[in-house]
């Protein structure tokens, strides 16, 4: 009997070391193995994987981790708070990290600087990915190919073209690169051309899906990237040829939409000017808005009776407001537009009566920013200091352009999480985008007069009284429809024939212009700094700020050193390999 | 003088065939207690057929085949005359005169015993002795052997201790012997009745201590292993047993918290990896990651196996340390137990975080906005028309600053729908909160008096057949934190079935259930931390009862803690927990035994939450949302061991070899729904809500492991030891090249105490240097999946709405990087150290030096972000040094009737990062809790988890000394905008230019702190007289470093509107208080105050802590027994008593987040769970 355990024992032990060599080989379980993906589908979802990166986040949270505001699709922070497009907003202390950005002394270690690389990078990844795999995939058409290598490239121009304006050096890897440490030494700009390039002339000029890039928006996107670099004739070229054939993926004729505010809107998105836009959706993820402009988060009116969970940022400018007062002719102060400032409601509580500036005012700051006294989208009249978390730290305004409506705000609001998300899409290039770069080239190759009447077509369509704000038809009930009555004293005018009279005031005014028609929507300091003036205007905001908040006071511009931002240290960091950084910072920091 | 012939243990065995029936118990869950019965019979007839044999081989034929026991004198018998038996159905007394033939030989059979006498000898006078055997409390010890010494015969005690035994004459001696207890010779001299008492084996030398798939007595030992006192460890009142382990044992670093049924960081020997640092436990031979479900009763045994000599044998999971557990096992006659204890936990009382009045809170937003150059005072709670400059506290607060009287504040206005469920119903509502001027204390609005108890009851037996425990636990600790318990259920089935001497087969088993909601700590927005956010002006509730809040301006943002807390009263989880393991044992030629053991778990959970929507803050979150989640997983173990142990001379030789194989399976599933109709509890569940909102989630992974491994110790004339092991582990979660790894180890001891030159030295009872060498493993940090480059789709990372409107697509992204090329990491141990027992053993003293350099320590490093961001795959990169030292003093003696007992254990460790990885040399590892960067630090050259930012050195005490050095630095650079400082002001703080490059970067940061601390260390203090028995454990914790990330909130007006310290408003800096604790307050946070990582947060974190003290009565036996009891102990017993330390904070004992990241942070405070005085009475009663 024992002898029978024993070798029932023996046995048991011999297969048990014989039966468990297999059960070492264990399979990847809930993910896809690359092979997998080589096909037809699994490249256009790679490529779909690379739209997905546009908007910067993972979730709720930024791409490559950190915070969703770090990553913003807009450039909120480093593009307008930084330009003096609005103040950063909330509370001192709160988002602390943006306040040595806003007021120039930040350093390499900010974290805004680290996520936003990450971001870009893993959309550039995503590119590559979809590059190498689309190589590889044999059931495609040669036009099927082309297509997607071109929008493949020119979303890795786009990310490419972010990472450039704000860092200026950076390395460039593409789906060839295999050491992923390339040193910072060479201008991308050739490298971004080249993909814009290659979609502008491989890209079909509509889409079966609205939201892919088209050849046009590709040609838009050329024609800034030469304009960047101040190549205004190759400019023109694709500027004419954009804004004379230029259509939407959807087929619409390239155009100025009648209404300002249909560009922001999720209603009216994706319409005749929308270039390229961002797509976002609301409630589509029941876990959060991680589809709903994630980024602009925190930038929805803050207080004690605001329909809005969170957060009070990204609050205009007093400097910014003051630049839509208009004169009796509807042409704005071009130079002195602090000296006509726009009357405030500061220190003054929402239960204190206040009657808003009766001046004449640029129609659009009423979609631009939030004013006591005026009808705030359909969520009521701006009721001021209790919208707003601290008056005094940055001021009296609400940012709009972000802000979805009150009627539709359980389709395009997104409150699956502490803050809301939108549906509103992010346009990266509009069609009054484009008409304004144009006439920059315009202006800088001498043609004043095309110019001044590309200007005036934005002009004009701001002047249009339908598409102003209206009073409600009952205040107590906004949701209930406006009125013809105009909120307030408006006035614009588009500029008298040959106003345009000297290169010089054309491009003032088309400086002007942008930063009107484009405010709040991040494009400002890369402008200001390619026009080389981000130093005087800036200084110069910093003071008259200075006087109305006081989140501001350490606000110092410093020319050649924060015309770019810094390189992130961690990235430096991690570039030494084998002792000196491969990474090299920018001057000045 | 009689030579008895000397008989194999054999003989013995041969012996107890006489017990016919053997009793198994088995007990199986659930399935009550089953008896099995086995017989064996004698033959009364016997057939041989042998030629040439010797007599003394016919002896042992005989012994083999019949039940007699064949007694003689070596100087009668002629052992070596060859003989032919050939007989048939012979009876025994044939046998017998066959073998005896021709020899001038007689005998008698005695009961068992065969009696070989001269022809010529009188008739042998036999003796029967009989006895009762007891132990010291007096309860008669069954299964004790008995036996005459230099024979084979031999009996064990029954059920009620007695004996009877016959002896050949009335010369000889008689020992007895029980495990666990010190063997006693007595000699016979023709006494028929002996009765002896028993003493139980004091903890010494020949303790046996469980190792790595052996045991070995204490004395043996080359290694460095901890033996833990059960005893001590049971005086906590925990449901942990982890949490009980704190200052047991040397070598190992316990940092736990209040929080019921959260598991301390256990560390031995500091750090050994970059991730999970836990220990591995093996339970009864089954090797787990948590043992928070055992019950502490059940503790037999507790060891810790420290260095690689005696752990490597557990490969390539022992790296972090094993610590090896035995529950226990009946033993005599039946006994039931129940122990238990009811208690009070207090926490901590007073102003603990220091804040200020809501009048002060004023005060300070005055000084403050003073201090920026702001003239205007206008305030909506404190000044709201703006007249005067002076602040005032409201009467109410929402509406802001109404006064009493204010139309606005009539309760008719007032509408709250706490259970709103559309933005309309909200929107519309009118909040009436009154000021609470006196201050809310929302410490203790969400700490309050916990009771904690334990009802333990265990029923067990044990003989030679057999033994058993059933035990049963109810545990209940309340936590002082609102809603936050661990409920638990434990009941466990150990058994052992010997079907006779050489096979025995049995179980452990227990099953556990546990009801256990935890609250995240040490987080800013964690509950916790809303309690000292929240601004003590706001009242709990409001006028109607309804939630108070900050939805008011001025009030910040922070949530009211009480609701948090109640809200989640509702929710409820689970856990089911079957851990265990079958087991069966066999002993065969002579030498050898095979085991077999198969174990594990499974486990599974589920638990269901409903958030709330809020309403009383200012950032409310409106949804409503119902949770459900559930997991379950199995793993399994399966070990099968053969063992060798051969005594030769003076030559002791164990040999051990053996497999193992794991498999481990986890699973997950679990789905929300928003948009409820009712919030009623018994209204949702994952049905109920709006199907549009549905979402879901599942995901499961496995592993396994299986090892090869093997053991020899061989030891020379008990004085020379030697141990070598070796394991080879192959694991499913590296490739096929790099699969297996090969974890070797050897020690040696020498006994010097042994050697004649030392024995003269009659003070030294025993003292042993030994050393050791091994290598072990560790592969907690990498799953299956490390080595795939992974591509996936998930809505937030890889979906876009493609087609515009609201609705998107999905897409696909890599998910994970994947490394083929990851292998395990290795921890090279060397540990030299010495055993000493002097004075009579009245001092022990064990003490150990060690080494560890982990090398291709599994880190995922941050990679460039040019890769991308898939998740990062371990890869072999980092290396790591600790050494240290661990030490324990034990002395044990009386003093006239009072004995005094005390052990001192100390442990240091110094850890030193020497890679990280060949990008870069440090990585950061918390998150950045309010500040641009992060401020724990991992770089090489230091240690783990060091603080790092700026040096303060000063205040800035006015602006000539500010422009004194911004011109230093404008002239040394050349450049008209050039600060020393940025951000620099007067009464901010001045950094240290610790690169000396003339001015403040980056690059002056530095490191600021350790967490770590330099030695900590337990003393155990006993006294027992009479009946009486004091204990007191003191646990200390030195050198170390706290960052109190409590004071970035609140010592700095700018930092967030929050309830704020009485350091912010009495000694912060000012013109006329230059000798300042916090820098001057200011209404906007700078660089140079509180927005970067700098030395104002490091703090001294060493303390000394009464842990525990208990005073006990044990009522005498003699009274008690007339009542059927045993042993009745009563006992008071105190926890926390008392802490010395000069951290300003609750508690100076933090581990970091109980998640995850908790691995690897620690030291940093941000609101802790602290641990809370307890006051308890207990009884022990046995039957």
């Amino acid at each position: 009997m024992r002898a029978k355990i024993y070798i029932t024992l023996s046995m048991a032990l011999a297969i048990a070391i014989s039966s468990c060599k297999k059960s070492l080989d264990k399979p990847l379980l809930g993910a896809l193995e690359a092979p997998l993906l080589e096909t037809k589908d699994g490249v256009n979802g790679l490529l779909i994987g690379t739209y997905s990166a546009l908007d910067g986040m993972a979730g709720t949270s930024a791409i490559g981790g950190g915070n969703p505001w770090e990553t913003s699709p807009d450039n909120w922070v480093l593009g307008g708070v930084a330009a003096g497009d609005a103040n950063k907003g909330s509370i001192a202390g709160d988002v602390s990290e943006i306040e040595p950005i806003m007021q120039f002394y930040s350093d390499p270690t900010n974290v805004f600087y680290n996520s936003k690389w990450k971001a870009d990078y893993e959309g550039i990844s995503r590119a590559n990915t979809t590059l190498k795999v689309v190589a590889k995939v044999t059931t495609l058409t040669d036009a099927e190919k082309a297509n997607i290598i071109g929008q493949a490239r020119f979303l890795r121009g786009h990310y490419y073209f972010d990472l450039r304006k704000i860092f200026k050096s950076v390395p460039y890897i593409d789906e060839t690169t295999t050491d992923f440490n390339q040193p910072n030494n060479t201008d991308v700009w050739s490298k971004i051309e080249a993909d814009f390039d290659y979609a502008y002339k491989n890209l079909p000029g509509t889409q079966t899906s609205v939201g892919l890039v088209n050849k046009w928006a590709a040609g838009a996107y050329l024609a800034k990237t030469y304009l960047y670099q101040q190549k205004y004739t190759e400019a023109k070229t694709v500027f004419d040829d954009v804004i004379l054939n230029g259509v939407t993926s959807n087929g619409l004729k390239y155009g100025l939409n009648d209404k300002f505010d249909d560009n922001f809107t999720p209603e009216t998105e994706n319409s005749k000017e929308a270039v390229f836009a961002i797509q976002m959706a609301a409630n589509v993820d029941p876990d959060g808005p991680t589809n709903a402009n994630n980024g602009d988060m925190l930038n929805f009116p803050y207080g004690t009776n605001s329909p809005f969970p969170c957060c009070g940022f990204y609050q205009p400018s007093a400097d910014l407001v003051n630049h839509f007062r208009t004169d009796a002719s509807g042409l704005p102060y071009l130079d002195d537009f602090d000296s006509h400032p726009i009357k405030n409601d500061m220190r003054i509580s929402s239960s204190t009566p206040f009657t808003p500036d009766a001046g004449t005012i640029d129609p659009r700051l009423d979609w631009t920013a939030g004013r006591r006294g005026i009808p705030y989208l359909d969520w009521g009249v701006h009721p001021g200091d209790s919208w707003v978390r601290d008056q005094s730290y940055a001021g009296p305004y609400s940012p709009i352009k972000n802000v979805y409506w009150n009627a539709t705000q359980d389709v395009d609001g997104d409150n699956h999480s502490w803050a809301p998300g939108s549906a509103i899409n992010y346009n990266v290039i509009r069609f009054a985008d484009v008409l304004l770069m144009a006439a920059e080239v315009e202006a800088q190759l001498g043609n004043l007069a095309k110019a001044q009447s590309y200007v005036n077509m934005v002009r004009t369509r701001a002047a249009n009284p339908a598409g102003w704000v209206h009073t409600y038809k009952d205040p107590k009930n906004p949701t209930g429809g406006f009125t013809n009555t105009p909120a307030a004293n408006y006035k614009v005018s588009p500029y008298p024939g040959g106003a345009f009279a000297s290169k010089d005031f054309a491009l003032k005014a088309i400086y002007f212009e942008r930063k009107i028609e484009l405010a709040m929507e991040g494009h400002r300091f890369f402008d200001l700094v390619r026009w080389g003036i981000a130093d005087t205007e800036l200084n110069a905001y910093f003071k008259y700020q200075n006087t109305v908040t006081t989140d501001l006071r350490s606000g110092k511009y410093i020319k050649g050193k924060n015309d770019y931002y810094p390189i992130p240290q961690r990235q430096i960091d991690l570039s030494a390999s084998g002792g000196s950084p491969v990474l090299k910072q920018n001057a000045g920091y | 003088m009689i030579n008895f012939d000397r008989k194999s243990v054999m003989a013995i065995r041969l012996w107890q065939k006489t017990i016919k029936i053997m009793k198994l118990v088995t007990v199986l869950l659930f399935t009550g207690i089953m008896h099995i019965h086995a017989a064996v019979y004698s033959q009364n007839v016997y057939n041989f057929n042998v030629n040439n044999i010797s007599v003394k081989q016919m002896f042992k034929q005989i012994e083999k085949n019949s039940k007699y026991t064949v007694f003689y004198r070596l100087d009668q018998v002629n052992v070596d005359k060859k003989i032919n038996v050939e007989l048939q159905d012979a009876t025994i007394e044939t046998v017998m005169k066959n073998v005896l033939q021709n020899q001038l030989l007689t005998f008698q059979v005695v009961d068992d015993i065969i009696i070989i006498k001269p022809t010529d000898g009188k008739i042998i006078a036999t003796l029967t002795v009989t006895g009762v055997i007891k132990d010291t409390q007096g309860s008669p010890l069954p299964g004790v052997t008995v036996k005459l010494v230099g024979s084979s015969l031999g009996t064990t005690t029954d059920i009620n201790g007695k004996y009877s035994l016959t002896l050949p004459d009335g010369s000889g001696t008689l020992e007895y012997t029980f495990l666990g207890f010190t063997s006693q010779r007595i000699p016979v001299n023709g006494k028929t009745s002996i009765n002896v008492t028993l003493l139980e084996e004091a903890k010494g030398l020949n303790e046996v201590v469980v190792v790595g798939y052996a045991s070995q007595k204490k004395k043996d030992l080359t290694g460095a292993i901890s033996v833990v006192d059960v005893q001590a460890l049971n005086k906590q009142a925990s449901g942990s047993v982890n949490s009980q382990l704190q200052g047991q044992a040397s070598g190992v670093t316990v940092i736990g918290s209040g929080q019921p049924g959260a598991e301390p960081q256990v560390r031995i020997r500091g750090f050994n990896s970059f991730g999970n640092n836990n220990p591995l436990y093996v339970v009864d031979g089954i090797p787990t990651q948590d043992i928070s479900t055992i019950n502490p009763n059940d503790i037999e045994s507790f060891q810790i196996l420290k260095d690689a000599s005696s752990a490597s044998i557990y490969g390539a999971r022992a790296s972090n340390g094993v610590i090896i557990i035995t529950t226990k096992k009946g033993k005599g006659k039946v006994a039931i137990q129940y122990d238990a204890y009811y208690g009070r936990q207090v926490p901590k009382g007073g102003n603990v975080w220091h804040t200020l009045t809501p009048q002060e809170t004023a005060d300070l937003k005055h000084l403050a906005l003073t201090n920026s150059g702001v003239t205007d005072f206008q305030d909506d709670q404190y000044n709201p028309d703006g007249t005067g400059s002076t602040f005032t506290l409201p009467d109410y607060i929402s509406p802001a600053g109404a006064k009493n009287g204010d139309p606005a504040t009539d309760p008719s206005l007032y509408y709250v729908n706490p259970f709103y469920t559309n933005s309309d119903d909200y929107n519309s509502f009118y909040r009436i909160t009154k000021a609470n001027k006196a201050g809310t204390d929302w410490y203790h609005e969400i700490f309050k008096t916990a009771p904690i108890t334990s009802h333990n009851l265990a029923v067990s037996s044990g003989n030679e057949q057999g033994n058993y425990l059933f035990s049963l636990n109810y545990f209940n600790q309340q936590g002082t934190l609102i809603n936050t318990y661990e409920k638990r259920y434990t009941i466990r089935a150990n058994s052992q079935h010997n079907f006779n001497k050489h096979i025995r087969i049995g179980e452990n088993l227990a099953y556990s259930v546990v009801d256990n909601p935890q609250v995240n700590y040490n987080s800013g927005d964690a509950v916790i931390a809303h309690a000292f956010r929240e601004m003590p002006i706001i009242p709990v509730y409001d006028i109607k009862g309804n939630y108070g809040g900050d939805n008011g301006p001025g009030l910040g943002d922070s949530f009211n803690p009480v609701a948090v807390q109640q809200r989640t009263k509702n929710n409820k989880s689970l856990a089911y927990r079957l851990f265990g393991n079958v087991f069966a044992e066999a002993d065969f030629l002579n030498d050898f035994t095979i085991r077999t053991s198969f174990g594990g778990e499974t486990a599974s959970g589920a638990s269901h939450s409903f958030t709330y929507p809020q309403y009383e803050n200012v950032e409310n979150s409106q949804t409503n949302q119902y949770n459900e989640d559930s997991y379950s997983n199995w793993n399994w173990t399966w070990t099968n061991t053969l063992a060798y142990h051969k005594t030769i001379g003076k030559h002791d030789i164990k040999v051990l070899v053996g497999s193992e194989a794991n498999q481990s399976y986890i699973s997950n599933l679990g789905g929300a729904r928003q948009g409820y109709f009712s919030f009623d509890p018994n209204y949702t569940d994952l049905s109920t809500g709006d199907v549009g909102s549905a979402s879901n989630y599942s995901n499961r992974g496995e592993s396994s492991l299986f090892s090869l491994f093997a053991r020899a110790d061989y030891i020379f004339n008990d004085k020379y030891l030697f141990n070598a092991t070796i394991r080879r582990d192959g694991a499913s979660n590296f490739s096929a090249v790099h699969q297996y790894g090969w974890f070797p180890a050897f020690s040696a001891g020498w006994r010097i105490s042994q050697e004649s030159f030392l024995k003269s030295a009659t003070w030294i009872n025993d003292l042993k240097i030994r050393g050791g060498y091994g290598i072990m493993g560790n592969q907690l940090n990498v799953t299956s999946s490390n080595r795939f480059d992974a591509f996936s789709s998930a809505i937030g990372q890889s979906y876009y709405a493609i087609n515009g409107g609201n609705s998107a697509v999905a897409g696909f992204y890599q998910s994970q990087i994947g490394n083929p090329n990851a292998k395990w990491e290795k921890d090279v141990n060397t540990n030299i150290g010495f055993d000493a027992s002097l004075f009579n053993s009245a001092i022990t003293i064990t003490a150990d030096y060690y080494r560890k350099d982990i090398r291709d320590l599994l880190y995922n490093p941050e990679v460039l972000g040019t890769i991308g961001n898939g998740i990062v795959p371990f890869v072999n990169i980092a290396k790591m040094k600790t050494d240290g030292i661990d030490a324990t003093i034990a002395t044990n003696f009386k003093v006239n009737k009072v004995g005094f007992n005390a052990s001192f254990n100390l442990t240091t460790f110094s850890n030193k990062i020497t890679k990280v990885s060949n990008d870069a040399n440090y990585f950061d590892s918390d998150n950045t809790r309010g500040f641009d960067v992060g401020f724990v630090r991992n770089e090489v050259g230091h240690s783990y988890g060091e603080f790092y930012g700026y040096k303060i050195t000063g205040f800035w005490n006015s602006q000539q000394e500010i422009d004194a050095a911004n011109a230093k630095v404008q002239q040394a650079s050349n450049d008209p905008n050039a600060t020393y400082q940025t951000d620099v002001a007067v009464g901010r703080f001045k950094y240290a230019d610790v690169n000396g490059d003339g001015k403040i970067t980056d690059a002056d940061r530095t490191f600021i702190g350790n967490p770590n601390p330099k030695f900590s260390t337990g003393l155990n203090l006993g006294i027992n007289y009479a009946g009486f028995d004091f204990n007191a454990l003191l646990y200390g914790v030195f050198g170390n470093k706290i960052w109190n990330n409590v004071k970035r909130w609140r010592d700095f007006y700018s930092s967030f509107v929050t309830a704020k310290s009485q350091t912010a408003l009495y000694d912060s800096w000012t013109p006329t208080h230059q000798d300042a604790k916090a820098p001057i307050q200011e209404i906007n946070s700078s660089f140079s105050s509180n927005a970067q990582p700098n030395s104002y947060f490091v703090e001294n974190g060493s303390y000394v802590r009464l842990r525990n003290a208990q005073l006990g009565y044990t009522f005498s036996p003699n009274g008690l027994k007339k009542l059927g009891i045993q042993k009745l102990r009563v006992y008071v017993s105190g926890t926390n008593l008392f802490t010395i330390t000069g951290y300003s904070g609750v508690d100076p004992e933090l581990q970091g987040q109980p998640d995850a990241q908790g691995h690897t942070t620690f030291g940093i405070d941000e609101g802790t769970y602290a641990s809370p005085r307890t006051f308890l009475l207990g009884v022990n009663l046995t039957l």
